[in-house]
């Protein structure tokens, strides 16, 4: 979700196999630098494809001295995701940073093929999409302060997990600002 | 199954193989409803748009309906079943006149509305029900159905495509769900209160709104309808037609 | 063709040249040989109060049941051939819980009335094809009483089908009698307590027995207590009352 001049990315906690719970503190938000990756699927999938993005991220600082920028991951990421074009990973991804250049927010998701959907406003992924999209398109307002866009993130969470049987089991919420990332984790219904 | 012969264009090529025709009685007519109880009065608004498939059959179609005796109803779902229900009710509510000579109260068309829908369990209405009216203390109630009867009474319900988009929303500003005391740093839940009659009209606005924005079955207009011991009055507000 | 009245006798459905229906005519004799019933209703509830014949010393009176519950909140006194009541207060219960069941509410007084009295014609065919279900009209008549949203009511229910709402009524054998004192001793404001003792004092009057709690029964229907028949402990209590009050009249 954006804000002004800053970004929010949140993801529940919950991992289960269908209908039983397995964990309650699997977390599927990951970053690269300042760069976030919110996978949502296939759990093996979201761990296969972290570690992939972390080794390709580490090549990348190596090869050009800098850490990746957020476009430029939102790219990788594609490439990454289309290469396995007939045998996809089952994951829905979103990226999330401020340009550390231009110091402009940006946030962006992907069907599980690699396809990018660029928006300026919230990106939703995971078995909780359509409550997503209800809650943020109600909720969501453009320039949020970093204190503001925390809470409408993560009232947009939480109550949309609580419409999801598949989601939940707490939540976390990272807020991020060009020289302050703040994670804090959400009490949630433990049903 | 009887045998076809069916005939490509190469008229040596003939297949012989059983063909199978299947009629399905039931469609999917989109659209979306939502009822919400306040202290003295009830509203049940649904949007107009009535589609199949991908395309608009219609921009104007109401399907919230004042049946009488100061209730709302609407099914949403299959709109022929919804429209076969909505006549059966009113059908029953004559009847009950005729026979009870008094007005029916909503608790009781609520189990009117379950027994006619559990009627038909082995070839259910394709619908998601709700009623909408003052109970006979005189607070608002909804009363929400699943497509074979199971019903309860609640504060709010959206019903239809979009139910999933609006129901989270609707758990937060109406029940104040994930909602905290701001005085008590977090340690006590928001008290719950009834919404005026304007927030509530509000609140479906946005709701549809909302709804209208991120799904294809929802939009065109909004029609409002609200209910208090005095009858029922309604209100239409346009929604975006793409 | 000559036609004797007796012909008219045999059709039950079949009208006299008059524009008589004998059997049905005959069913209200019945009620008159019947033990007595009386009923009152007044703004606290209503009050039933039935004879019961003790043929024998050696009969078990408590297995007399002349008052029946229908509902929670509507019950019945009978006089006439109390078998015949058995399959109306069935059609009653029946009745009743449907209503509750489809409308999760109680059935009105007046429509539980309405739906025995339906039931009370069914010795012909119904005009749209229902099944012929008795050979002859009931030989019974019912007192129902009852609490609904519009207050206690009473209604007579007659084997021709008919029936009317009273403040107080009495049938069977001495129901001439009976009728007359309700007639000087009603008033609306009745309580529950004085109609108790109103219903006792006009059976001692019209019973040829000497009125004890064995050969009378009471029950009362009020919006608080539902219907309730009273332990033969509790008529006896108001039995002696009633004695107590007509010695101090004397």
């Amino acid at each position: 979700m954006v804000g002004k001049d800053c970004v929010a990315i949140a993801s529940d906690l919950r991992l289960g196999s269908q209908s039983l719970g397995v964990s309650n503190n699997f977390e599927k938000v990951f970053n690269f630098g300042h760069v976030f990756l919110g996978l949502t699927g296939l759990a093996s999938d979201v761990t296969t494809l972290s570690e992939t993005f972390r080794f390709k991220t580490n090549m990348y600082k190596m090869r050009e001295d800098r850490l990746i920028e957020p476009e430029t991951f939102a790219n990788l990421v594609s490439s990454t995701l289309y290469e396995k074009r007939f045998g996809p990973y089952f994951v829905g991804p979103i990226v999330a940073g401020i340009n550390s250049k231009t110091e402009k927010p940006f946030i962006c998701g992907f069907d599980l093929i690699g396809c990018i959907d660029f928006a300026k406003d919230f990106i939703v992924a995971g078995t909780a999409s359509d409550q997503l999209y209800g809650m943020c398109e109600s909720v969501y307002e453009p320039n949020l302060e970093p204190e503001d866009l925390f809470e409408t993130i993560s009232q947009a969470l939480l109550n949309a997990a609580d419409r999801d049987a598949l989601s939940g089991w707490g939540a976390v919420v990272y807020v991020i600002t060009k020289d302050k990332i703040v994670k804090r984790y959400l009490k949630s219904r433990q049903d | 199954m009887a045998q076809t012969t069916v005939a490509s264009e190469y008229s040596s090529e003939v297949h012989a193989e059983p063909i199978e025709h299947r009629f399905n009685p039931y469609s999917d007519n989109g659209g979306t409803i939502l009822g919400i109880a306040g202290e003295d009065f009830a509203v049940l608004a649904g949007d107009t748009r009535q589609s199949e498939g991908y395309s608009i059959q219609s921009r104007s179609m109401s399907k919230v309906f004042d049946v009488g005796d100061n209730i709302l109803m609407s099914a949403n779902g299959f709109a022929a079943d919804g429209d076969a229900l909505v006549k059966a009710f009113q059908n029953q509510l004559k009847w009950y006149h005729f026979n009870h000579n008094k007005e029916l109260s909503i608790h009781s068309a609520a189990r009117l509305t379950q027994q006619l829908l559990y009627g038909k369990r082995f070839f259910p209405y394709y619908v998601h029900t709700i009623l909408a009216g003052v109970d006979e203390e005189g607070k608002g109630a909804v009363y929400s159905f699943d497509p074979v009867g199971s019903y309860e009474r609640e504060q709010c319900r959206a019903g239809g495509a979009a139910a999933s988009l609006i129901m989270p929303f609707l758990d937060n500003q109406v029940n104040f769900k994930n909602q905290m005391d701001p005085s008590s740093n977090g340690t006590k839940k928001k008290e719950l209160r009834y919404l005026s009659l304007q927030e509530v009209v509000n609140l479906v606005k946005d709701a549809f709104s909302s709804a209208t924005e991120r799904h294809i079955n929802v939009g065109d207009a909004l029609q409002i309808v609200i209910v208090t011991k005095d009858g029922a009055r309604t209100e239409y507000h346009s929604l975006k037609k793409d | 063709m000559f036609l004797t009245r007796s012909e008219y006798d045999r059709g039950v459905s079949t009208f006299s040249p008059e524009g008589r229906l004998f059997q049905v005519e005959y069913s209200m004799e019945a009620i008159k040989l019947g033990s007595t019933a009386i009923g009152i209703a007044t703004s606290e509830g209503v009050v039933l109060g039935v004879e019961k014949r003790v043929t024998s010393s050696l009969l078990e009176s408590d297995s007399v049941e002349k008052i029946m519950e229908i509902d929670r909140h509507i019950g019945c006194a009978m006089s006439g051939l109390t078998a015949d009541a058995r399959s109306m207060i069935d059609h009653a219960r029946v009745s009743s819980v449907t209503h509750d069941l489809h409308y999760n509410e109680s059935i009105g007084v007046e429509s539980l009335t309405q739906s025995v009295c339906d039931l009370a014609l069914r010795f012909g065919e119904g005009a749209s094809g229902e099944k012929r279900l008795m050979s002859r009209p009931f030989g019974v008549a019912l007192l129902i009483a009852g609490v609904d949203e519009n207050g206690p009511q009473l209604y007579h229910a007659e084997p021709s089908g008919t029936f009317y709402r009273y403040d107080a009524k009495a049938i069977g054998s001495g129901s001439e009698g009976a009728q007359a004192e309700l007639q000087n001793e009603y008033h609306s404001s009745l309580t529950l307590k004085e109609a108790e003792l109103l219903v006792l004092k006009i059976l001692k009057q019209v019973m040829e027995e000497k009125l004890d709690s064995t050969n009378a029964q009471l029950a009362s229907v009020t919006k608080e207590e539902g219907f309730k028949i009273y332990a033969d402990s509790k008529t006896a209590e108001i039995i002696q009352e009633l004695k107590e009050s007509e010695i101090d009249e004397d």
